[in-house]
């Protein structure tokens, strides 16, 4: 059985009322279904039941998706590892507007993210006399060049660029905490692995700035011998 | 309410699983007593694949990690953080007090840095040396040797240096250092500050046949599904559920504990989260782990006539030097570390080399130490990662901000260019920083809640001002730049809020005057001879050592003077 069975079999039967039983049984919920096992990632109940009610609600509508994609994809456009939608950074921009959408969020989705497809469509109608979605690429990035910069003259930025400022870090860290984005940034751990040391390759690279010093990691441990079971003499030495 | 009650009577009734429970449950049921183990939250054990969080990646979680529902982030394993639904506490006007409550099987040993540093002799005695506070009524020797037998029976890693007030164990190898780690030491050696291995409770060697050996990676705060670092669930309870002497009781929120009329205990009520109910269960002894202010709080809601005051408070001091470790931070770009070459640098959870404290604080204007930990950006992204992407674009004199591809450059090239910095020093434990039982507020349960009042006094802000001083100089000498602002007087020098390095201990104090303490040196009421306390709460002071590794020493001496009053039928 792989993980997708074994977790659907899960949903279905044996924990039960913990999670969305009641809306498991309708054939609707393929999709549900779907996202649960997507998003596996060892809820708690009251964590699962938050996650289900934001993942089966809609927040934004479909042309302020399309506006937020747009503007995704020129903070950080498609290169040869993968795109703004294969990150599902729209997605993201949808879950985190509802999840964040509680007075203690200082209402997040409604006056930061609602709030920029807003102002973003405003400079263009006054730009372009279109509304962002409307807008070509070249003339999207007339007005970015504009707002995504701090004015250092002033102390408190505009609205505008405050906003973009958000958007932009929402982008940021919705593509490079995804699959294609961590393979973009190369990130090569979280894996298990026996980690003994700094490679080679990179303590060249680093030679006359820092290097190991042999006391310090002669009292390293010997990974060749990690699995045998640690004995001690009276002194606190280990022997094994 | 009808109260439902359990006829069985155990020989120790344990209240709390983290590390002070958990432990007492091990030695306690290995020497064949009957013990019930009461705990606030749910069943938990970190190999439960429905439970688990360690090795996910980010985007399996739809908010990619955020810390909407889990302070530190959704992968962090903590049931409950600052705040816990339908349990709150309060605190006084111009005071502060955050209290991070973990609500599972293990409770906070399952997120814990696994920082596992013994108290020194020094640590013990701090009043011979400047006067302030109070000593222990026990020596480092006392302790010494159940330092030695939780070394042997969990393991923790690290080197011999041969410190006086930094002991040494019985030792698993350390793992190498990170390069990041290495311009730590370099710039540390430079400043003259002691630079060695951590010693942190992760088994970079086998230490038996039940629990993996490290894969490292670097996740020891979602809790190790190979048990291959210390958690009270996996290390402790578990295994002693298998060994038939221990009822496990969850989602059990000790209310208070029973005494009879000549005043001593008879067991524990409790209500059962699940049903909302009220129960009670009977034992000889009961053991209180429940956390230094949970435990406060049960003791002062165990109110009788024959304790009007709460139970073992004929002092008046329950809840009294309640204080927390202090804490300071910054971080530190290293121009050196831009443009890195990826590799999988994961290793331990946790820093592979700190500082422990080098100086004397005779020569200083502030009584007591601290230690240096040292953080990472070579990580697995998660939600925030990437805002302000080229920041540190304004060290070269180029433009920040921008979009594009230009962007996505300079998220590459800065990754994994900081390294932070982070203080943890100790406080002088004061009479006036306290909890105490809020009159007018109860939880949803009906019990009622505490109050913190709680002020850092100057001997605290001084300590973090030489802390932001050591960072700054450090930076220096690794060749880096300290970031943003030295924290001003105004700003209380960056201090962290009381609570916030959650390590809070001392609320049911440990002394050989009964007029001037709670419990004595064997963590036993002064007021009642079958009551104990084994978490935080019997610290006299707390050293700028992280308490996990004291609790459960303490713990264990306290568990087998127990095993040996019962033999002698004395309790």
């Amino acid at each position: 059985m792989d993980r997708r069975e074994s977790i659907k079999n899960i949903l279905l039967g044996s924990i039960g009322s913990s999670v969305l039983l009641e809306s498991c049984v309708s054939s609707l919920d393929k999709e549900v279904l779907d996202k649960i096992w997507e998003y596996q990632y060892g809820r708690t109940p009251e964590e699962k039941e938050r996650d289900k009610k934001f993942l089966n609600s809609k927040f934004f509508n479909e042309n302020e998706l399309k506006t937020i994609e747009k503007i995704a994809n020129i903070i950080l456009p498609p290169n040869e590892i993968g795109n703004i939608n294969d990150a599902g950074v729209v997605e993201m921009f949808e879950f985190i507007a509802k999840d964040w959408s509680t007075p203690a969020h200082n209402n997040y989705g409604e006056k930061v993210l609602r709030r920029g497809v807003i102002v973003f469509d405003e400079l263009c109608s006054e730009k372009f006399g279109l509304k962002l979605l409307e807008c070509s690429e070249s003339q999207i990035k007339l007005l970015f060049d504009e707002i995504s910069y701090e004015d250092k003259s002033l102390k408190d930025q505009k609205e505008s660029v405050k906003l973009f400022a958000t958007f932009r870090g929402m982008v940021v860290t919705g593509y490079f905490t995804s699959e294609i984005g961590i393979k973009d940034l190369d990130y090569k751990g979280n894996t298990p692995n026996v980690w003994d040391g700094v490679p080679n390759d990179v303590l060249d690279q680093y030679k006359g700035i820092v290097s190991y010093d042999k006391e310090w990691i002669d009292k390293c441990v010997d990974q060749s011998k990690r699995g045998e079971i640690a004995e001690w003499d009276e002194e606190g030495n280990l022997l094994t | 309410m009808e109260i439902i009650n359990n006829s069985k009577e155990y020989d120790v009734i344990v209240v709390g699983s983290g590390a002070g429970g958990g432990m007492a449950t091990k030695i306690l049921s290995d020497a064949g007593l009957k013990i019930a183990v009461v705990e606030a939250g749910p069943y938990f054990d970190p190999a439960n694949p429905d439970q688990m969080t360690q090795l996910k990646w980010p985007w399996e979680s739809p908010r990619r990690g955020s810390g909407t529902t889990r302070a530190f982030g959704d992968f962090h394993m903590s049931y409950g953080d600052w705040e816990v639904d339908g349990e709150p506490y309060t605190v006084e006007k111009d005071t502060s007090f955050r209290w991070w409550r973990s609500r599972m099987l293990g409770g906070r040993t399952n997120h814990w840095g696994r920082i596992s540093l013994r108290f020194g002799p020094k640590d013990f005695k701090s009043k011979d040396y400047d006067g302030l506070g109070e000593n222990w009524p026990i020596s480092y020797d006392d302790i010494k040797p159940y330092y030695d037998k939780l070394d042997k029976l969990i393991g923790v890693f690290g080197t011999k240096e041969n410190i006086f007030n930094e002991p040494d164990g019985f030792f698993l190898p350390p793992p190498k250092p990170r390069l990041h780690e290495l311009f730590y030491i370099k710039g540390a050696r430079k400043s003259g500050v002691t630079v060695i291995p951590s010693r942190l409770s992760i088994l970079t060697k086998r230490i038996n046949n039940t629990r993996g050996v490290c894969f490292y990676c670097g996740q020891c705060d979602r809790s190790c599904s190979a048990y291959a670092d210390f958690s009270s669930s996996s290390c402790y309870v578990i295994p002693s559920l298998k060994g038939g002497m221990v009822d496990l009781y969850t989602n059990s929120m000790v209310i208070e504990v029973k005494t009879d009329k000549n005043g001593r205990a008879t067991g524990v009520s409790y209500i059962n989260k699940d049903n909302g109910r009220e129960y009670s269960i009977k034992g000889k002894v009961v053991v209180l782990a429940a956390s230094a202010c949970s435990s406060a709080r049960i003791l002062l809601n165990s109110k009788s006539k024959a304790h009007p005051n709460g139970l073992g408070n004929s002092s008046n001091l329950i809840g009294k030097y309640l204080h927390d470790t202090t804490g300071a931070g910054r971080s530190v770009f290293i121009p050196d570390l831009i443009n890195r070459k990826t590799y999988n640098e994961d290793g331990v959870g946790g820093m592979h080399v700190y500082s422990p404290w080098w100086l004397d604080n005779k020569k200083l204007d502030f009584p007591r130490g601290y230690h240096i930990e040292i953080g990472r950006s070579f990580t697995m992204p998660e939600y925030g990662f990437g805002y302000n992407p080229n920041e540190f674009n304004k060290f070269f004199g180029l433009k920040v901000g921008g979009y594009g591809d230009k962007l996505r450059q300079d998220v590459k090239k800065y990754y994994g260019s900081t390294i932070g910095l982070s203080g943890r020093g100790e406080a002088i434990p004061r009479k006036d920083n306290y909890c105490e039982i809020d009159p007018n507020t109860k939880d949803k349960w009906g019990i009622p809640v505490l109050k913190f009042r709680y002020k850092w006094s100057d001997y605290e802000l001084k300590q973090a001002k030489h802390m932001h001083d050591t960072f700054e100089e450090l930076a220096y000498n690794m060749g880096g730049i300290a970031l943003g602002n030295k924290p001003t007087k105004e700003q209380n020098y960056g201090i962290s809020a009381p609570g916030e390095i959650i390590h809070e201990v001392g609320t049911t104090r440990m002394g050989n005057d009964p007029y001037n303490s709670v419990v004595n040196k064997y963590e036993r009421l002064h007021d009642v001879d079958n009551v104990f306390v084994v978490d935080a709460g019997p610290f006299v002071s707390q050293a700028d050592k992280n308490p996990t590794w004291t609790i459960m020493a303490l713990s264990w001496r306290t568990s087998e003077y127990i095993i040996d009053q019962l033999k002698k039928q004395n309790i």
